[in-house]
């Protein structure tokens, strides 16, 4: 890993297409301005994986066969008229 | 173009049917670019999500309006932008579905919808950064299920027929 000290205001620039600028410094908090091209997902790391596993638990519990789909909707919406 | 799935065999599906996933794509299958959204029963509001890169890759999604009538999103002028959506209705939501063997844990990704601009059919997954919207919003109805909710739903699987015919 490439480690690299900035101060507030100073940018890295990952190729010719990436700045990541120091904007803010708060105690234990830094703020971060990027600048990516729009075909780039930017995203917090904690966040990118939470949705990534979901995607992935979701891509293998989607081999229900799909009667089960249908079962599944009279199921729940035949739930709320017992209500 | 024929495609071999694992789920529904060999299907032909027309190239102007195809969902190009761009940027990141849906994560964790940023290599997954083309898709293709199937209709397999009418008397359901889900739809598969099939990937034409991997046919043993598929989704169950839905119309996340049918799952909370109150969904409320803002999707940032950049991703409007990169998908070239220029009017609100060009854009289709869809929320990725986990299925659970008790039909009653079953959610939606309300934190991350697919968004699809269906004039090109350009897509992506989109993360609500500002919303708080769970990953795994349970489909069955919130504690108290009322008529009008029941009713609200069935609005909106009429209207998501609309939708999927669009689409699919």
């Amino acid at each position: 890993m490439l480690i690299l000290t900035r101060k507030l205001g100073q940018a890295i620039r990952i190729g010719n297409e990436i700045k990541i600028t120091i904007t803010d410094i708060k105690g234990k908090q830094i703020r971060v301005g990027i600048e990516a091209p729009e075909k780039m997902a930017v995203h917090r790391e904690e966040v990118y994986e939470v949705i990534q596993k979901q995607n992935i638990l979701a891509a293998e519990s989607g081999m229900t066969h799909d009667d089960n789909l249908s079962n599944l909707w009279t199921q729940l919406t035949k739930k709320e008229k017992e209500t | 173009m024929q495609i071999s799935t694992t789920r529904f065999g060999n299907i032909t599906i027309d190239e102007c049917r195809v969902i190009q996933m761009k940027g990141g794509g849906i994560l964790g299958f940023e290599h997954l670019k083309r898709y293709v959204l199937l209709t397999q029963n009418e008397n359901t509001p889900f739809l598969w999500l099939q990937s034409i890169d991997d046919g043993s890759i598929a989704f169950v999604v839905i119309n996340p309006f049918i799952v909370t009538p109150e969904y409320d999103l803002m999707i940032s002028d950049n991703d409007t932008r990169f998908l070239e959506i220029e009017s609100p209705d060009d854009g289709v939501l869809l929320s990725i579905v986990t299925i659970r063997s008790n039909p009653f844990k079953v959610t939606a990704n309300l934190r991350a919808p697919l968004v699809i601009n269906q004039k090109n059919r350009f897509g992506k997954q989109v993360i609500l950064n500002e919303s708080d919207y769970p990953v795994q919003y349970s489909l069955a109805v919130d504690s108290v299920p009322t008529e009008r909710s029941l009713r609200e739903r069935k609005e909106k699987h009429s209207d998501i027929k609309n939708l999927s015919t669009a689409l699919t």
